[in-house]
């Protein structure tokens, strides 16, 4: 069986490393994976250069860092919160419109019987300061058309997180 | 099994059907092994370093419990595709 010099290992190696596989697990891990594949197209007489691009190119739909980038969203995954869309603008009503709407509800639903009928501004004006800005997010994203929209594709997932702390990922 | 034989094996058992690429399997090992899945040895080959992975018993454990919801959700798939139409 044809062995790979130490030369053509290095070689290897570096250009995983150039093409943007930092990981230092993953490295060892394609390069073996690299140098099996290479060591039985070269018992058929190609050269191992022409063989090991030819090799590399089926790593990869665009480029090979693809491989880094599925590596650290993996790894990252237990540290974030996972939402499709729906749930993301659920999370966004629940936390900075629902409450006011509520607030609102109760203030009427307390005071009816009394004279005043006319909400106060400092109950009014709370719920518009905090809720209006993402309830007009909300309204924008949702009636903008899925191809004029560059904010959140339909099919996309939205990761939320520490590092970074909103990370949109279309057609996930 | 190290990488490439685990793609190898994929393969071998679903006759080629499925063939597992090396953009899904090492971003999943790496995760297995983050999460304590996966146990690793090394075995060094003059410059090269080839990584062997076995399943931890929390990883056991995980398989038998996913292996069941694939099943479920299998049997689920099954029994809806086998509906027949109703006779009106």
């Amino acid at each position: 069986m044809y062995c790979l010099t130490d030369q053509e290992v290095d070689f290897i190696l570096r250009d995983i490393i150039d093409r943007g596989i930092i990981t230092e697990d993953l490295q060892y891990n394609l390069l073996d994976h690299i140098c099996i594949l290479i060591e039985q197209n070269l018992e058929q007489g190609l050269d191992f250069k022409e063989c090991y691009f030819s090799v590399i190119k089926t790593f990869y739909k665009f480029e090979l860092s693809e491989i880094e980038e599925e590596t650290r969203i993996l790894s990252s995954y237990k540290h974030h919160l996972v939402f499709n869309k729906k749930q993301f603008f659920s999370l966004v009503f629940g936390i900075f419109i629902g409450p006011f709407i509520l607030y609102n509800i109760l203030w009427i639903d307390l005071n009816w019987q009394s004279e005043r009928w006319d909400i106060p501004r400092e109950v009014w004006g709370a719920s518009l300061a905090y809720a209006l800005w993402p309830a007009l997010i909300i309204l924008v994203i949702f009636l903008t058309p899925e191809k004029l929209e560059p904010l959140i594709p339909k099919q996309s997932t939205i990761i939320i997180g520490i590092k970074p702390f909103i990370k949109i990922i279309p057609n996930f | 099994m190290y990488g490439y034989e685990i793609t190898q094996k994929v393969k071998e058992l679903t006759s080629d059907k499925i063939q597992l690429t090396e953009g899904a399997l090492y971003p999943t090992l790496h995760a297995l092994e983050a999460d304590k899945l996966v146990t690793t040895e090394v075995e060094y080959i003059g410059k090269r370093m080839r990584k062997y992975y076995r399943l931890s018993q929390e990883g056991k454990v995980k398989t038998k419990e996913k292996v069941k919801e694939m099943s479920n959700f299998m049997e689920s798939m099954v029994s809806l595709l086998d509906l027949k139409p109703k006779k009106s």
